[in-house]
């Protein structure tokens, strides 16, 4: 195939400067013209102040509105609402009320009558400089929090996953939102012309309950979703099964001469000249979507540092070759890479949702996120990465400090819970935000998840209150009316 | 403490009353405009007007409370030592600041009226709230859209050519490509209207315009959310809308009909009210405060449903607290809550001719299934016979054993898929083909243990001879569980059948490895039956689970075989049957109270809210006890008026959108003070007026629009000359009237005042449908139940598309079961809405995903092929015919010589495939000329 895999052919770029020259016309320059004349029929009402975005190059690097600390992002989503009482949140007094019930408490939360108080199901002990508490489930990434920034009262405006994971997936519970990953490559683009700008990941066990809501563009441009990958399964339509290469250059060269011809009788049409530039990324995507799933080159002390030669725990090794994934894409400037572990709903037995039996499935859950993500931080380190890389690791809420009543899981709890940054203009070994002491209730500095997604965007240099994009009438926000930028998590 | 210190300091430093122009306003004009002032109103709060700023803002109203400054929130915000609350945010007011404005509030706030240096706007004073200005002389399209391009020194661009119109103006209408017999009578006849004309009555244009409209109302077939299950009904609201669009029900018709069909005839049309995502009760949380944010969340869903569709208003905006921008208070907005506060998401039954006919028919094919099935009984292959059986599955499993005497039966479950196992139905049949196990017949059972759930799990209903998860067995423990039954005297048994959920609705906790077996006269235990011989249980393959006629002698297999095949049709024909009895489109119930809430939140409601249309636009209230249907067709009325100033705007701007790609208002969801306005306001009154005295027809406004000129224009844009490529020099050619090229690129290059025809991409559908009608593949059967693009209909654990295409899944993608927020693999990518919001305009974007998936499909290969032999069959074995053919089906034209030239060599040594795959990318197959 003579497909342009470096830069774009000598016709490609024909192409796109005439299309940068009418570009010219229709964006920067016709737009002042434009805005003049609309400008002279009061016609301006709603004024968007979203990014300027080249049809022919949608993933181009923007500016942020600020020099920011990030340029990229990866978000550990873990689906199904890890307790925080399990893992970062250390409530000792929990011990002393083991299996005594909550004076005062509810008498039925979301899933139905509440039990007694249960003590950490894990025991903690102190780590690294900071000496921050953290529990045994999870040793490895216990090791690095002397590099964290957690927030431990963190809010949530729902108590159902669906919602809550709209909501911390595009800052709203409905469904249709922009996500997060699109919101950030609309306003920035990507280093990378040659892979999507966002790739979402799913967990080896199935999609996070909404799925796709999670990664979705909402109304802004189908350009800016995320596209799905991972170690399982690759880029949908990279090739055409069934088509010999010759016979598929065939097809292209036809296609360039058709739309070659179609273009010089329509000129200063832009839409054109960007299609036409879109099937030259493509085939470049063709070439290097493929070679960045290939994890073949990676060797052996690396696919060990990860866990993604564990021959005991497939499901370990498996979300260890899409954390490996993860850093390949952040290494070569994709943009955001959002890396599930957990799935749908399925009792707790594919993700993080502990109801019933929450020490017997956090047994299996844990390592399967612990080893990899931690090595995937240490990697992205020890390359230099994270000097302007973000990893947010995040849930949708948290749980309750007393058992279900009749089983040995906890319900659901918004009302507080906790969530960690690191890397890229992150404050290292800092904690802020309480609970109370039980780890019922966020108590002290509490932040509803738009201040988390507001810190997030601020990090990569992006006002979330500037962000907008105009839909049915609102300028929409991916933190709606609200937010504020935790400033105790930043360097 | 702080604070009366300061008192202190202040009263005696501050001889002279505090003047609040001279002390107070500085103040707050050089610290707190910024945010809370004319431009920004943070917070809900504005200081510069005293209305405004003695009512307070949205969180802590008011902020001000005359004569006690300890207890003003504004006080406290500028004193406070938290660094999160301080204003102003930069940094602490200086104190003799401070001491001023906390005098000034302790001598009662003083603020004289008409000091103010702002004014509050009259949120009213808004185009769109104003009646339609109709023009007294005679006008056109052409004539207004002229007018205004003249103004600008730009005019319409020449006729488009033929090919060109008939391309577009069919694409429009019907969102698929002329036919080559079309194209070749219209370029002998150029009969514009009657081309418009066959265009109307083709079913095909509801099947185009009935999707515009289901964007808008984000219609779906299956719920959203988490789950996202099926809503297996919807699809009559879907075929409503087509068939609304193709008969040209009158749109104030269609407004009443889809707020209140349920008193007019037509149930389907109240889909409308539910289309949104919602949880189902099982997503709700148990506690009260999640159940009532549910339904305010589902409430909501409708009030912005209508106020977008209908008057492209954000009503929803004013949920949380009054309109930012609209005329538009929280109390209006619960106002229009409590029109549709007796509506609840749920199927309906419809009570048409053809589904009491279904009904009837349903009984009949349901009483034949059970004949089936009883004969089909002796079939079922034998238990430890040796041969193997089909895998368990929930919905109905069948143990036949040599008939054996005995008076007790016990069913062991060994292990489950997950959970506790559930078992909704134990029958046990004898040699008689009576079921021995109804507790009817004096059955007695016992458990290992049960989880009970009051009338829904509980033992009894175990062989209560009532099927489905809410009348079911539960067992107490973890994957395991057992049942015993005791006949009141030994029977001769022969089978077992029994089913996690027989409505086939729940997969979980079955029941995967198990055992059967009966107790002799001694007590001893024998197993008659159990998973052993069963196939491996594999939940992914459901074919393992169909009935098979393994096992079966030849002289049984030749009895079996024609029951089998009548029981699958009879089970389609039940199923299709059953689906036309219900329709998604809500329940009415008496209503909810309505409260005003405070900041939105259910936990904080205010005073009692009664039915009113916006106050600011109409005084339509209705009292308290009006009745559920009565509330909804007041609302429906008021919308629906020739007075309302926003219902014909808003839709006929939807049609000038439809055919331009843009609307005269470019945002045709807000109408409101934040959306753009007109560019041609005068013709959007004009065409409004023309909608209502027309008798409100969406068919009249496509002639009046298609047959103008303006539409009828080229979409070509002229070359550049030199010297536009700066602005300086593009004044320069403005100014030059007497030069004849068009400027219309360098002053309008978004086309807004439609110097040419601004030509689009098409979008998803129209492309998939487009592809399909040129290779010969299109099915036109219309309605019904959706087919399928994936695996699901809806569910958690992810979709692979179905990539094998048959009749059924080549229809029309509207017919298409549309899974919320799961965009479709090729076509999703192409800007399709995903359901979850409205969508009233599709945005076109172009990425390389596009390109990928419309170059390497498998559906863009297999619909090449099948161009290619649709074109071989037609056009005979001569290449050049072929190629020709090729062209005149996907483009309406013939290749020109040179096209001919150059593309001949590569089809020959590549087939007609490679050329067929590279005209479904191509630019002008893909674009509305």
């Amino acid at each position: 195939m003579s497909l342009p895999s470096e830069h774009l052919s000598p016709a490609g770029h024909a192409l796109l400067d005439r299309r940068r020259f009418l570009s010219s016309s229709s964006t920067a320059l016709g737009s002042i013209a434009l805005t003049n004349l609309l400008g002279l029929d009061g016609l301006l009402a709603a004024q968007a102040n979203g990014p300027i975005i080249d049809p022919a190059r949608p993933y181009a690097p923007r500016q942020p509105h600020f020099p920011g600390k990030a340029k990229n992002v990866v978000v550990i989503f873990c689906a199904g609402a890890v307790s925080q009482l399990e893992t970062w949140d250390y409530k000792p007094e929990l011990i002393k009320w083991d299996d005594k019930p909550l004076p005062g408490g509810p008498a039925v939360t979301f899933q139905g009558p509440a039990g007694n108080l249960a003590r950490p199901q894990y025991a903690f002990r102190q780590r690294g400089q900071t000496g921050k508490w953290v529990s045994d489930m999870i040793p490895h990434l216990a090791e690095l929090t002397d590099d964290f920034a957690f927030v431990h009262s963190l809010t949530s405006k729902s108590n159902t996953h669906g919602p809550a994971e709209n909501f911390l997936s595009t800052g709203f519970n409905l469904d249709g939102f922009p996500s997060l990953g699109a919101w950030t490559t609309y306003a920035l683009g990507s280093e990378n012309q040659d892979l999507p700008s966002y790739v979402a990941i799913p967990d080896p066990r199935g999609v996070p309950q909404n799925g796709a809501n999670n990664w979705g563009p909402g109304f802004l441009p189908a350009a800016f979703q995320g596209t799905t990958m991972s170690s399982k399964a690759p880029v949908r339509h990279l090739a055409a099964p069934g088509v010999s290469p010759s016979t598929d250059q065939a097809a292209r060269t036809l296609l360039q001469r058709m739309n070659a011809r179609h273009l010089e009788a329509h000129p200063g049409d832009g839409k054109l000249a960007a299609r036409i530039a879109s099937y030259e990324l493509a085939a470049r995507m063709q070439l290097s979507v493929p070679e960045i799933s290939d994890l073949s080159t990676e060797p052996a002390h690396i696919l060990k540092l990860y866990g993604a030669d564990d021959t005991q725990n497939a499901e370990k090794a498996a979300f260890a070759k899409n954390c490996i994934l993860a850093r390949r894409l952040i290494e070569k400037g994709v943009r955001f890479v959002q890396l599930f572990n957990g799935a749908y709903a399925s009792g707790g037995k594919l993700n993080w949702d502990g109801h019933n039996a929450l020490k017997e499935q956090y047994d299996v859950h844990a390592p399967i996120l612990d080893q990899p993500a931690a090595a995937l931080i240490r990697d992205l380190k020890s390359r230099g990465l994270l000097e302007d890389t973000l990893v947010v690791w995040c849930t949708e809420f948290g749980r309750m400090p007393f058992f279900q009543k009749g089983a040995k899981g906890r319900d659901h709890n918004p009302d507080g819970f906790t969530c960690w940054m690191t890397g890229a203009g992150v404050k290292p070994g800092s904690s802020c935000g309480e609970t109370d002491e039980l780890g019922q209730k966020a108590v002290k500095d509490i932040h509803p998840l738009y201040d988390f997604n507001a810190t997030i965007l601020h990090l990569l240099g992006l006002d979330h209150e500037r962000l907008t994009f105009e839909h049915n009438g609102v300028q929409r926000r991916l933190t709606n009316v609200e937010g504020h930028v935790i400033k105790q998590m930043l360097a | 403490m702080k604070l009366a210190a300061l008192i202190l300091i202040t009263t005696s430093s501050l001889a002279a009353a505090v003047d609040f122009a001279r002390d107070v306003r500085p103040i707050l004009q050089q610290h707190c405009y910024s945010c809370h002032g004319e431009k920004k109103q943070k917070a809900g709060l504005r200081l510069d007007i005293k209305a405004a700023a003695l009512k307070g803002g949205d969180k802590h109203s008011p902020d001000i409370i005359s004569g006690k400054a300890s207890d003003s929130p504004l006080i406290h915000f500028i004193t406070t030592d938290d660094d999160d609350e301080l204003m102003p945010p930069k940094g602490k007011l200086p104190a003799s600041d401070i001491a001023t404005l906390t005098t000034w509030i302790n001598e009662g706030a003083p603020w004289p009226e008409g000091v103010d240096l702002a004014k509050l706007e009259d949120r009213r004073n808004h185009w769109s709230f104003k009646p339609l200005q109709v023009p007294s002389s005679p006008q056109s399209i052409d004539s207004f859209i002229d007018a205004k391009l003249a103004k600008k020194n730009l005019h319409l661009s020449p006729p488009a050519d033929p090919i060109s119109w008939l391309r577009r103006v069919t694409f429009d209408l019907t969102g698929l490509p002329p036919t080559p017999t079309e194209v070749s009578a219209f370029l002998q006849n150029k009969d514009h209207a009657a081309v418009i004309e066959r265009l109307l009555k083709s079913e095909r244009y509801g099947e185009r315009w009935a999707q515009h409209w289901l964007d808008v109302v984000r219609y779906a077939d299956t719920h959203g959310f988490e789950v996202n299950t099926e809503r297996p009904n919807s699809w009559p609201y879907r075929d409503y809308v087509i068939r609304s669009f193709n008969n040209d029900t009158p749109y104030d018709r269609f407004i009443k009909e889809q707020i209140v069909g349920d008193a007019m005839g037509q149930d389907a049309a109240t889909g409308f009210l539910v289309t949104a995502s919602v949880l189902l009760p099982g997503q709700i949380g148990k506690d009260d405060a999640s159940k009532r944010l549910a339904r305010q969340d589902s409430i909501d869903e409708m009030v912005m449903n209508i106020g977008q569709t209908f008057l492209g208003l954000s009503i929803g905006c004013a949920r949380c607290h009054d309109h930012k921008f609209d005329p538009i208070t929280a109390k209006d907005y619960y106002a229009m809550q409590a029109f549709v506060a007796g509506v609840e998401y749920a199927d309906r039954d419809l009570h048409t001719p053809a589904a009491e006919a279904s009904r009837a028919e349903e009984k009949q094919l349901k009483s034949r299934l059970a004949e089936i099935d009883k004969e089909l009984a002796h079939f079922v292959p034998m238990a430890k016979s040796g041969a193997e059986r089909p895998m368990i599955n929930p919905r109905e499993n069948s143990d036949r054993f040599t008939p054996v005497k005995t008076q007790r039966l016990r069913f062991t479950i060994k292990t489950t898929t997950n959970l506790e196992p559930c078992i909704d139905e134990l029958e046990v049949f004898n040699t008689r083909g009576e079921n021995v196990a109804l507790a009817s017949t004096g059955t007695k059972r016992k458990s290992s243990g049960d989880i009970g759930v009051a009338e829904r799990h509980e033992l009894r209903f175990l062989t209560d001879g009532r099927y489905g998860n809410s009348r079911s067995w539960l067992s107490n423990t973890l994957g395991k569980g057992w049942v015993e039954l005791e006949f009141p005297q030994e029977q001769q048994v022969e089978r077992v059948v029994w089913s996690r959920d027989r409505d086939g609705k729940l997969t979980d906790r079955l029941a995967t490895d198990y055992q059967i077996e009966i107790s002799d006269a001694a007590g001893q235990w024998h197993t008659v039956a159990d998973a052993s011989d069963r196939q491996k249980f594999d939940p992914k393959n459901k074919k393992l689970a169909k009935p098979t006629l393994k096992g079966l002698t030849p002289a049984e297999n030749k009895r079996a075989r024609p029951l089998f095949e009548e029981k699958s049709r009879t089970e389609k024909q039940i199923a299709q049957a059953v689906n036309l009895q219900k329709v998604f489109a809500g329940t009415f119930r008496t209503p909810d109270d309505i409260h005003l809430l405070n900041r939105g939140d259910p936990e904080q409601p205010k005073e009692t809210v009664t039915p009113a249309v916006l106050s600011a636009l109409g005084n339509v209230t209705l009292p308290k006890e009006s009745a559920e249907q009565d509330r909804r067709r007041a609302l429906a009325d008021w919308i629906a008026s020739p007075q309302n100033t926003l219902t014909a705007r808003v839709m006929v701007n939807r049609i000038w959108q439809g055919h331009f790609g843009t609307g005269l208002v470019q945002t045709p969801s807000d109408f409101g003070r934040m959306g753009m306005k007109p560019t041609h306001s005068e013709l959007l009154d004009y065409l409004a007026a023309e909608f209502i005295r027309s008798g409100w027809s969406v068919k009249h406004m496509h002639r009046l629009i298609l047959i103008s000129e303006t539409y009828g224009q080229s979409s070509q844009t002229q070359d550049l000359p030199q010297a536009s490529a700066s602005p300086a020099n593009g004044n320069e050619i403005v100014n030059h009237k007497s030069k004849i090229i068009n400027e219309g690129p360098l002053l309008d290059s978004d086309v807004r005042y439609l110097w040419r025809f601004p030509s689009r991409r098409l979008e998803a559908e129209s492309i998939r449908d487009s592809i399909l009608a040129v290779s010969g593949r299109l099915n036109l059967q219309m309605y019904g139940r959706g087919f399928n693009l994936f695996d699901q209909r809806g569910g958690l654990s992810g979709f692979d598309p179905i990539e094998t295409f048959t009749p059924e899944n080549q229809r029309r993608m509207i017919y298409s079961h549309k899974v919320r927020r799961e965009p479709e693999t090729v076509f999703g990518a192409f800007d399709c809405p995903d359901a979850g919001q409205s969508t009233a305009r599709r945005i076109e974007s172009t990425t390389p995903i596009q390109a990928l998936n419309l170059f390497n499909s498998r559906f863009t290969l297999e619909q090449s092929k099948a161009f290619a032999t649709r074109v071989q069959h037609e056009a005979g074995t001569d290449l050049n015919k072929q190629i020709t053919l090729a062209y005149q089906l996907s483009l309406s034209r013939p290749p020109t010589a040179t096209e001919l030239t150059d593309t001949t060599p590569l089809v020959q040594s590549h087939g007609l495939t490679a050329l067929c795959r590279a005209l479904f990318n191509s630019n002008e197959f893909l674009f509305v000329p």
